[in-house]
């Protein structure tokens, strides 16, 4: 049976959802991204706060040389708290880890290269316990990858999902060119009707999908060890129902509750779990 | 100091050879499968093996980018495809899956690249793939100028890194924007260019936020031409160029743009001076306009391309030179863009300086006396005293 993983907003939101998650997914102040709480490297107490939960720590950016000291100072810090893992996407983060003797695992988390049961064994023989898989792959790919392999899998199966990460700050860019004024912490993009969160923070720019993902179904048609579930711009009412759900959800009641998050949600989609993707238009001569 | 290789893109045989021939030192081209240009021509395994055969002659080398991120059902055809590769006696493979590293490593000859697609911008990152096989390392384009020294100094592998060409608006490898915009897959070869589309940006409440032209992601491209000097005292092996996609023209312009600037410097360092006629050169044949990018840490509204899609076709490149007599002078030309009689050209090649000519008689195919050459690809004869050579180019004389 799988585990319940979110990715909180704040820790409020932890704990008033802390009867129904076995976990929760934080990022570092600046260090990372695709995840909606940060804290601070000097406040990393707060963890202490949180018992009885798997922690993993999303230091999931792209590193340049000048982060790597940093990254360093807080592998060895996180070491002191009660924390099952580290999600990374920079193999550099990788590099340190196998340097240091610590207490907690890594998770591969180069979100949209978790594609196949080799790469991910690959890693795993390097000692990534897990993997943090691709939301862009279907879930015939997900249930061969979960036969081949002996990571750990953690499948995103709730949320908006990520499609973008730049070193650029691209609506801030725009303001300034244009000299215009807004101050949203989320701001959105418009095309043919559709909304895509974009949000311009220190670290760069992120954007998600227009619709949510609702992959409740997906959760009893394969063997997950975690399955993740994302509150960002979500309603806690609503994330909350959703979270118990999840928690509940059996052969019996689990159409009963598809319709239900589809009829909570003017946006809800599957992703790709039931859709290839394409690669190749025109083939060669 | 080492006089780093110029690498250009090459999208089928005819821009391979003009790549080499303007001065390229190695070229990259995608094969039949698991190349992240799915939808280019590409090269069949025959036309890498006469590519690799042309290259090797002018002792020049083929690298075959190998960098999409594989799929279940790719896992089992790779090892043969990588044996294809290296018996076409391809001089290296261009790749970002681990698994294509480790397959290539262990089953064949062949010499790794990691593709910039690995976003390697840290020493660490360097370490771990060097210490995977890789040889040669595409750093991303994120990369400072003090990120690409602290690397060179740090780790034993050569280092390669983009001097010119198109950038992604994000990370290399972190955009799906296609996936979920287009259901095409950028991690695959099949990027529909997202970020360059037009969006409305809305604020926290949904109200639009308009500026004088739309939203978008567009970057403007990367050119590198002044930094030159300072990159190959920093140590970099090898400059890449953008482009498999690219013209004829545009390659065999920016190509010798280069090479021009890379062996000025090499050759008399003390006596080197910037050419402000190569930026415009370049200038002309982009589409777009470009800025260094990231190298300087400047990554600010500069850097942003905020034209919607209006990108100036290119018409510079009037013809190219089939043959030459060198008897009667007389040169034959394949229209590529309209001239006529009278036009001020210019005429430049790989192995001479280039000639202004005043376009004078011009005589069809059928041996008729003409003023306008309008048709796409026509042939014709014009007489020109330099002695020109196959594949030189005529082009626009900028005024």
């Amino acid at each position: 049976m799988f585990k319940i993983l979110t990715i909180p907003n704040s820790i409020d939101e932890i704990n008033k959802t802390s009867n129904l998650a076995d976990g929760f997914i934080i990022g570092i102040k600046d260090m990372s991204v695709n995840v909606n709480f940060y804290i601070d490297i000097k406040g990393l107490e707060i963890l202490n706060t949180i018992s009885n939960k798997e922690i993993f720590i999303a230091l999931n950016k792209n590193m340049n040389n000048s982060d790597m000291k940093l990254v360093e100072e807080i592998l060895k810090k996180l070491n002191n708290y009660n924390i099952k893992g580290v999600l990374f996407y920079d193999v550099g983060v990788l590099n340190i880890y196998r340097k240091l003797n610590l207490n907690y695992d890594l998770v591969w988390a180069e979100e949209h290269a978790t594609t196949n049961y080799n790469t991910i064994n690959f890693f795993n023989s390097f000692n990534v316990k897990y993997t943090y898989i691709s939301s862009d792959i279907t879930l015939d790919e997900i249930k061969s990858i979960k036969s081949n392999t002996n990571s750990l899998l953690m499948v995103n199966l709730f949320g908006y999902l990520p499609m973008f990460v730049s070193k650029r700050h691209i609506v801030k860019n725009y303001l300034e060119y244009f000299n215009l004024k807004d101050n949203s912490n989320t701001n959105y993009i418009e095309k043919e009707g559709k909304t895509y969160p974009i949000i311009d923070n220190n670290i760069g720019t992120m954007v998600y999908s227009n619709n949510i993902l609702n992959g409740i179904k997906a959760c009893l048609d394969v063997d997950l060890d975690y399955i993740i579930l994302n509150s960002f711009n979500i309603e806690l009412d609503k994330f909350i129902k959703v979270l118990k759900m999840f928690k509940s959800v059996n052969k019996n009641n689990v159409d009963e509750y598809y319709n239900e998050i589809n009829g909570m949600f003017s946006n809800v989609d599957c992703g790709f779990l039931n859709t290839e993707t394409i690669y190749r238009v025109k083939k060669n001569d | 100091m080492i006089k780093p290789e110029l690498l250009a893109p090459a999208g089928d045989l005819e821009r391979l050879k003009i790549a080499l021939k303007y001065g390229a030192d190695a070229v990259y081209i995608g094969g039949p499968s698991l190349n992240l240009r799915a939808n280019a021509i590409n090269f069949t395994i025959d036309e890498i093996k006469e590519g690799v055969k042309f290259a090797h002659k002018l002792n020049k080398k083929v690298y075959v980018t190998v960098n999409i991120l594989l799929h279940n059902q790719e896992l089992d055809s790779i090892t043969n495809y990588l044996k294809e590769l290296e018996s076409a006696k391809v001089d290296a493979i261009i790749v970002s899956d681990p698994v294509i590293i480790k397959e290539a490593l262990s089953n064949t000859n062949l010499e790794v690249h990691l593709s910039t697609q690995a976003s390697t911008l840290n020493i660490e990152a360097a370490k771990f793939w060097k210490s995977v096989g890789v040889s040669r390392i595409v750093l991303a384009r994120e990369c400072t100028r003090e990120d690409i020294k602290e690397i060179i100094d740090n780790v034993d592998v050569e280092i390669e890194t983009f001097i010119h060409g198109a950038m992604c608006a994000g990370y290399s490898g972190r955009c799906v924007m296609s996936n979920f915009l287009t259901n095409r897959d950028a991690n695959r070869g099949g990027c529909s260019q997202i970020c360059r589309w037009d969006f409305n940006l809305l604020s926290e409440t949904k109200e639009e936020i308009k500026g004088d032209k739309p939203f978008t992601f567009s970057s403007k491209d990367l050119s590198m031409l002044k930094y030159i000097p300072e990159m190959i005292d920093m140590g970099i092996s090898s400059f890449k160029i953008e482009g498999r996609m690219r013209s004829l023209y545009y390659i065999a312009t920016v190509v010798s743009i280069y090479r021009k600037v890379i062996d000025e410097y090499c050759n008399d360092k003390k006596s080197y001076t910037y050419n402000k006629e190569y930026e415009k050169i370049l200038r002309r044949c982009a589409n777009r306009d470009s800025v260094p990018q990231f190298f300087d840490g400047v990554y600010n509204s500069s850097c942003s391309y905020y034209n919607g899609r209006i990108e100036v076709s290119n018409q510079d490149f009037l013809g190219i030179v089939l043959s030459y007599d060198k008897d009667s002078h007389i040169a034959t030309i394949e229209q590529r863009n309209y001239f006529k009689k009278g036009d001020l050209v210019e005429i430049f090649g790989p192995n001479h300086d280039t000639i202004t000519y005043k376009i004078d008689e011009i005589i069809d195919e059928d041996n008729n006396i003409i003023d306008i050459v309008r048709h796409p690809k026509q042939v014709v004869k014009i007489k020109v005293d330099n002695v020109l050579e196959v594949d030189d180019m005529i082009k626009v004389k900028y005024m």
